[in-house]
C-alpha cells in the first residue's frame, strides 16, 4: 500500500459527501413489537443512501423522557444485522439509544445486491468509481444523518462502536463525539496482509495471488480508505481496541493512527478474553459519559466476580 | 458469587425423543444427497484446494458449504465437519486443511448462501415455528449439519474412519447433536455451547441470541408450554448421553452468551466415558480459544492421525 495520502484524498471526500447530501434520507419507520421491551422500544428504519440504494437499521429508544446518549453500532464486514452486538446485556437499551445499521450487501439490505464474505472488501476494486466500499462509508454516514433527525438524541455524546467503520465515521461526519473501534481490514491493508491467511485480509491476498498486477492500483484505491489518512481528522474521544502484543493490529504497529488522532485517545492491547476486554470498553464508555462514579451495564455473567 | 458448576437444567428428556430423530433420519436418506463439487480458484492457494459445495438435505433444501483439502498429496485424509455460530458467516477453513484435513465448513439453511428456499432471518430462526417440533427451524437445520458427514463420506479422499466434529457456540451445540446421531464421528470437539439448557439459558442470560425466546415469550405467554416441550426434542442435553466418542468441552466461566451453568449440566449428561472438560476462569464466550486451539489440534491428532 502507498505510504503516501493521495493528493485529491480531500476532494474524493468531499464529493460523496456532496453525493450524499443530494440524495434524500427518506426514512420509514416501523414499530418492531416482539423486540421492544418494558424498558426500550424497538424500530426497524428504513433509509435511502447513494446510488440510490435502500439501507436498513434496528433503532432502540429507552422509555421515558430524553435527551439519551446514542451508540450508533456501524456495519460490520459480516452478514447479519443484530439488534445489538451478540453478548451485550439488553438492559444497555434502558440508557441509550442504540442504532444497529445493514450497509449494502448485509441481510436486510441485500436487495439488489447481496455481498458475499469472503468478498464484500474487494468487491468492485476494478476502479475507483466501482469499488463497493465506497457505498458502504456512504452508509455509514447516512446513518449518523438519520440519527441526528430523531428527537430524543444527546447530541453530546454520539458514540460510534464498530471496527475500522467506526473510525471512518469519526474522521468523515461531524456528529461523532466517542469512537470505540477495534481496526480490523483498513490500516495499511495490503501490508497487512501480507503477514497473514486469516480472513477478512486473506480476501486481499486470494484477489492479488489471482491479479498480481493489479498490486499498484489496488493499493492506490485502498490508500483513500486507509485509516492513518484519515487519523488527522478524528477529533473524537476514541478508544482503540488493538491486538495482543504482537498481534496483527498490536499497540505499536496502530502508532501511525492513534499518535496522529487529534483527540484524546486510549489504546487498549487485547487481554485475549472478551470477557476483559468487553469489561473495558463499558467501564470506558461508562466514565466518559456518565463519569466515574456510575456503573457499566454488564451481561449478567460478568457480574459474578 | 461463582458459577455453580453443579447446576443441572430443567430439561427433560422426551420418551419418544429417539423416535422423533428416528423419522427425521429415515427422511433424511430417503433424499438424493446431490453433490455439487467446483474448485474455487480465487480462494485455493499453493497449499490448500478449496471448493464451494452444495447438497441437499431435509424437504430438500439445497445446503451449501465450503470444502477445502491439503495439496499434500496423501493416500487418505482425516477429515472435520466444522459446524458454525449463530450469527457469523461459516468460514473458508483453509487452516485445517493447511494442518493436514480434508475440511467441510457448513452452511445450513438459513446462513448464507444457503438461504434462497429457508430463511427466518437473525433474530428469528431460534423461534421461527417453535411450537411445534415438526416445522421447529432447527430441525432442518440440525439434519443440515448431520448431512455433512454423508457427503464427508462421498469423498474418495476421507478416510470415513477418522472423521472429527468442531465448532464453537452454535458450533459447540451441532458437534453435541452430531456427534451423538452420527456414530462415523470418532472425535469431537465442542466451543461454548450453545443450544444446551434452552429454558435455563434464557432465565440466566441477558443477552441475544437467548433473548429471542424471551422476546417470544413476551409477545405470548400462553405458549410457554408448546415452547419448552419443542425445545426438549432440540436441547443438546437430551442428545449427549448418546455420544460415545471421544471429546471436549471447553467453557469461558464468565461466558456473556451460552451460560456456563449449562455446560456443565451438559458436560454431566455426556455418555462417552472418554470426555474432558477445560474451564478458562477470566473468559467470556470465546472460552479460552487463544489457549484451546493448541489442545484442540492435540486431540484432533491424536485421534484422527495418531
Amino acid at each position: 500500500m502507498s505510504d503516501n495520502r493521495p493528493l485529491d484524498f480531500g476532494q474524493f471526500w468531499y464529493s460523496l459527501g456532496k453525493e450524499l447530501s443530494e440524495v434524500p434520507i427518506a426514512a420509514e419507520t416501523e414499530t418492531l413489537t416482539m423486540r421492544s421491551t418494558d424498558f426500550a422500544d424497538l424500530y426497524g428504519i428504513h433509509i435511502s443512501s447513494i446510488g440510490p440504494y435502500a439501507i436498513y437499521g434496528y433503532l432502540s429508544i429507552p422509555k421515558g423522557d430524553g435527551p439519551f446518549p446514542v451508540i450508533y453500532y456501524v456495519p460490520k464486514n459480516a452478514s447479519v444485522l443484530e439488534i445489538i452486538p451478540q453478548g451485550t446485556s439488553n438492559q444497555i437499551r434502558s440508557r441509550y439509544i442504540t442504532f444497529s445499521l445493514a450497509c449494502r450487501g448485509m441481510r436486510t439490505a441485500d436487495s439488489p445486491y447481496a455481498a458475499m464474505y469472503p468478498g464484500q472488501l474487494t468487491e468492485g476494486i476494478e476502479s475507483f468509481s466501482s469499488y463497493l466500499y465506497r457505498g458502504v462509508v456512504a452508509d455509514t454516514l447516512r446513518g449518523l444523518d438519520f440519527l441526528l433527525t430523531c428527537p430524543s438524541i444527546d447530541k453530546s455524546s454520539i458514540v460510534a462502536w464498530g471496527n475500522d467503520n467506526a473510525l471512518l465515521a469519526g474522521a468523515l461526519h461531524g456528529a461523532v463525539t466517542h469512537i470505540v473501534s477495534t481496526p480490523s481490514f483498513l490500516y495499511d491493508t495490503i501490508n497487512q496482509a501480507s503477514r497473514t491467511s486469516s480472513y477478512p485480509l486473506e480476501e486481499f491476498n486470494d484477489y492479488l495471488r489471482h491479479n498480481p498486477e493489479r498490486k499498484g492500483q489496488i493499493s492506490e484505491i485502498l490508500s483513500y480508505y486507509d485509516l492513518r489518512f484519515h487519523s488527522s481528522a478524528i477529533t473524537a474521544e476514541s478508544l482503540i481496541m488493538a491486538d495482543y502484543d504482537g498481534g496483527l493490529f498490536d499497540k505499536k504497529t496502530l502508532r501511525n493512527l492513534t499518535e496522529n488522532m487529534n483527540g484524546a485517545v486510549t489504546v487498549h492491547p487485547s487481554e485475549r478474553s472478551s470477557y476483559k476486554d468487553g469489561m473495558f470498553c463499558e467501564k470506558w464508555i461508562t466514565d466518559k459519559l456518565f463519569g466515574k462514579d456510575a456503573t457499566p451495564i454488564v451481561p449478567n455473567h460478568w457480574k459474578l466476580e | 458469587m461463582g458459577v455453580d458448576r453443579d447446576y443441572r437444567c430443567r430439561v427433560t428428556k422426551p420418551e419418544d425423543f429417539n423416535e422423533f430423530w428416528g423419522l427425521v433420519l429415515d427422511e433424511l436418506s430417503s433424499i438424493e444427497l446431490n453433490v455439487e463439487c467446483e474448485k474455487d480458484e480465487l480462494r485455493s492457494d499453493s497449499e490448500v484446494t478449496v471448493y464451494q459445495i452444495f447438497y441437499d438435505s431435509l424437504d430438500h433444501v439445497r445446503i451449501s458449504g465450503w470444502y477445502s483439502v491439503p495439496n499434500t498429496p496423501v493416500n487418505r485424509l482425516p477429515a472435520i465437519l466444522l459446524v458454525p455460530g449463530y450469527q457469523s458467516d461459516p468460514p473458508i477453513p483453509k487452516d485445517w486443511s493447511a494442518k493436514g484435513y480434508a475440511c467441510l465448513s457448513v452452511n445450513p439453511r438459513g446462513k448464507v448462501r444457503s438461504r434462497s428456499q429457508f430463511d427466518p432471518g437473525y433474530p428469528g430462526l431460534l423461534t421461527h415455528r417453535i411450537v411445534d417440533k415438526n416445522t421447529y427451524s432447527y430441525r432442518g437445520f440440525y439434519a443440515d449439519a448431520w448431512r455433512g458427514i454423508d457427503f464427508l463420506l462421498s469423498r474418495g479422499e476421507v478416510d470415513s474412519e477418522r472423521i472429527g466434529v468442531a465448532g464453537s457456540s452454535q458450533g459447540g451445540g451441532l458437534a453435541i447433536t452430531t456427534s451423538a446421531m452420527r456414530k462415523e464421528i470418532k472425535a469431537a470437539s465442542a466451543g461454548a455451547p450453545y443450544l444446551c439448557g434452552f429454558m435455563d439459558a434464557i432465565e440466566l442470560t441477558d443477552t441475544y441470541p437467548y433473548q429471542e425466546i424471551n422476546d417470544y415469550l413476551r409477545t405470548y405467554p400462553d405458549r410457554l408450554e408448546e415452547v419448552e416441550s419443542t425445545l426438549a426434542y432440540f436441547d443438546g442435553i437430551s442428545f449427549a448421553d448418546q455420544i460415545d466418542c471421544p471429546i471436549i468441552v471447553n467453557l469461558g466461566l464468565q461466558d456473556n452468551v451460552c451460560p456456563p451453568e449449562t455446560g456443565y449440566a451438559l458436560f454431566e449428561t455426556i455418555g462417552s466415558k472418554d470426555k474432558k472438560l477445560f474451564e478458562y476462569e477470566g473468559h467470556g464466550h470465546e472460552a479460552g480459544r487463544y489457549v484451546h486451539s493448541g489442545i484442540m489440534d492435540q486431540f484432533f491428532d491424536k485421534y484422527l492421525k495418531g
